[in-house]
């Protein structure tokens, strides 16, 4: 194995981990505000991707632009699911009836993508989809490179969100402690919903930086969902960090395993990492109070 | 206490014949049915009834919800045709040493699942199914790869299809029924009232000197156990294994779907769902082929399922149809003295 070729692997990977950590900050949004497993995210993240696509492919303009319009609608409807779906759910079973309504949209979303634009898999070509930058040997293809950007430029301005802003620090009340948020005057139903949109929108990025660079097809979020989920079972349900961090840890390593073992066998990391934090730590790596009961 | 029905009570004379009836009418079916096709749906039907009653151990008595049950069942039909193919046994007893290695294996998956609240449970059954589709797919030594694996008849080849499918549709009713006892009996026993606490309210179940664990994780392996051996007869009937069919999350989410509609808290529900799903499922294929919209179908019938009548349809309609009776009051028809009178002839007979 040449050095450049594990150099290669592992900015790929660190690539790969910044996508993840911005998907993953997502599903920590959701679980943090409602306790809930969205089983969905993937599914919109394919559905950006797609928008991103037949944006491209309709008006002829970079797909970054569909930003513009996913962003904004994905937040909208984020805000809708929350308030006027997942919101009627029974508390007592809210954990695992959540989990089967958000694996309903999913199948719904999947269904209507298979339906509208078949199961053929679909590329963006762009006059920049072959260029590549090399470093020491190792060659990094741009449209990589803009995924991370965006990934980082979402995962950075969700950071200040959170730390800076008024709504930001209503948001993590309401995640810590609902009632005392209440106390305190905070709209915790509102909150709540704003959480849930902010959650759909990481998934717009993710899906526009995704179909820069990658064959889609409508059953693909299935290859999503499972990485992401045990991408926020390792970092701790919950913790935002924790999830960054094990995203990053599990994109390289992942990377690196495709080396020596092949795609399809370097994908079982997740899984085997997932297992092992479960019998040896189950409330996660980094997770704080909320994972410990979940 | 009798098992929960939100209709109070039917005498036991009552439900005993209709169960007769009910059984009586299930095992004329083969004969009934006009023709092979209707008979092969029939068999699907009867296997997904053994699915759901087997993912009913956990899903109805524990309230944890498994998305992937396939996974069970999927290593049961490979184990079954492996044991078959490699080890040269005979095929029914692969399917029931298939089973008990499922079981064994789900002690582990249990562990790691179970140990942490319903989250973690429901992402471990996702993912396990994931891995294990990835592994069948990729491991085509053993597996067969994308191109699945052939799994030879139990039976002669002097038995045609039709005779096949009607003696697989009895197997299934078979092992249904060996389910069903099985769950009507925890469910009366010690057991299943811990494990009941647990789904009402698992920390007090806790506090109250349940060992939540340990119940989760017995039934658990039950679960696993049943799963495997409807997935091993499975693929002694189907004859073939495709691993995007074996290890599918959506394979998974059928029974979901089935316990839910029909009802998980009661015995009969699964069964019920398992007929309307199945049912409904065939009859869509069969008129809108292979398009995506099955997918949508699906889904939109989960979501109004979960939204609207989490337990069950039977406990729904009764409520729907409550609408329309006079309104429930706590006003007795009996006045003091008679009910003094009541109590005083329950005491004397008690003596």
């Amino acid at each position: 194995m040449s050095l450049s070729l594990l150099l290669q692997s592992l900015i790929l990977g660190l690539l790969l981990g910044g996508l993840y950590a911005l998907l993953a900050a997502g599903l920590t949004l959701y679980f943090g505000v409602m306790r809930v497993v969205m089983i969905a995210h993937s599914a919109f993240l394919i559905l950006a991707a797609y928008l991103a696509w037949f944006f491209t492919k309709q008006t002829g303009l970079d797909p970054l632009l569909s930003l513009f319009i996913t962003v904004p609608l994905f937040f909208a409807a984020g805000y809708v699911m929350q308030r006027a779906l997942l919101s009627r759910l029974r508390p007592a079973t809210l954990t695992m009836m959540s989990v089967l309504l958000t694996f309903a949209i999913a199948l719904v979303i999947e269904g209507g993508l298979g339906y509208l634009f078949s199961g053929t898999q679909r590329r963006i070509q762009l006059g920049y989809s072959g260029a590549s930058l090399e470093l020491w040997g190792a060659r990094i293809a741009v449209v990589k490179l803009i995924a991370f950007g965006l990934a980082a430029i979402s995962l950075l301005a969700l950071f200040l969100l959170l730390k800076k802003t008024r709504f930001g620090q209503a948001l993590r009340a309401t995640i810590q402690h609902r009632e005392a948020a209440q106390l305190l005057g905070i709209d915790t139903d509102r909150i709540a919903g704003f959480g849930f949109g902010l959650g759909l929108a990481t998934a717009a990025v993710g899906g526009t930086a995704l179909a820069l660079d990658a064959t889609i097809y409508p059953s693909l979020h299935w290859h999503w969902i499972g990485p992401l989920m045990a991408i926020i079972v390792i970092g701790g349900l919950g913790s935002i960090p924790g999830a960054a961090i094990a995203a990053m840890i599990l994109g390289v390593t992942q990377a690196l395993l495709q080396i020596p073992m092949g795609t399809t066998w370097a994908q079982t990391v997740f899984y085997v990492a997932l297992f092992a934090t479960l019998m040896f730590r189950p409330q996660g790596f980094f997770g704080g109070r909320l994972a410990q009961r979940f | 206490m009798l098992s929960a029905s939100s209709h109070g009570r039917t005498p036991a004379a009552i439900r005993l014949v209709a169960a007769v009836v009910l059984l009586g009418l299930v095992l004329a079916f083969p004969a009934l049915a006009p023709d092979p096709f209707i008979l092969s749906v029939g068999v699907v039907i009867a296997s997904y009834a053994a699915l759901a009653v087997a993912w009913n151990f956990v899903g109805g008595l524990t309230g944890y919800i498994s998305l992937g049950h396939a996974a069970y069942s999927g290593l049961g039909g490979y184990g079954t045709a492996l044991l078959i193919t490699e080890a040269g046994v005979n095929p029914w007893v692969s399917m029931v040493v298939a089973a008990l290695l499922v079981g064994a294996a789900a002690v582990p998956i249990g562990i790691a699942s179970l140990r942490v609240r319903g989250a973690s449970f429901v992402i471990v059954s996702i993912a396990l199914v994931l891995i294990l589709l990835l592994v069948a797919q990729s491991w085509a030594g053993v597996t067969g790869g994308s191109n699945g694996l052939r799994v030879p008849r139990p039976f002669g080849t002097d038995v045609l299809r039709p005779e096949q499918h009607e003696r697989f549709f009895y197997l299934f009713v078979a092992l249904t029924l060996v389910a069903l006892v099985l769950w009507w009996l925890i469910d009366r026993s010690r057991l299943g009232t811990g494990l009941k606490a647990i789904r009402e309210d698992e920390d007090k179940a806790q506090a109250l000197g349940v060992p939540t664990f340990a119940y989760k994780l017995v039934v658990f392996v039950v679960s696993a156990f049943f799963t495997a051996m409807a997935g091993g007869m499975y693929a002694l009937w189907f004859g073939s294994l495709d691993p995007i069919f074996q290890f599918s999350i959506l394979t998974g989410s059928y029974l979901v779907l089935m316990s839910l509609l029909g009802g998980v808290r009661s015995l009969l529900g699964p069964v019920v769902g398992a007929v309307i799903v199945g049912y409904a499922v065939e009859f869509f294929k069969n008129q809108y082929g292979d398009t995506q919209l099955h997918l949508v179908a699906l889904g939109l019938l989960l979501a109004l399922v979960v939204l609207f009548m989490p337990d069950g349809v039977i406990p729904w309609l009764t409520s729907q149809l409550d609408r329309f009776r006079p309104g429930g009051t706590s006003i007795r028809e009996v006045d003091a003295a008679q009910l003094a009178e009541e109590r005083k002839a329950l005491e004397e007979a008690k003596r």
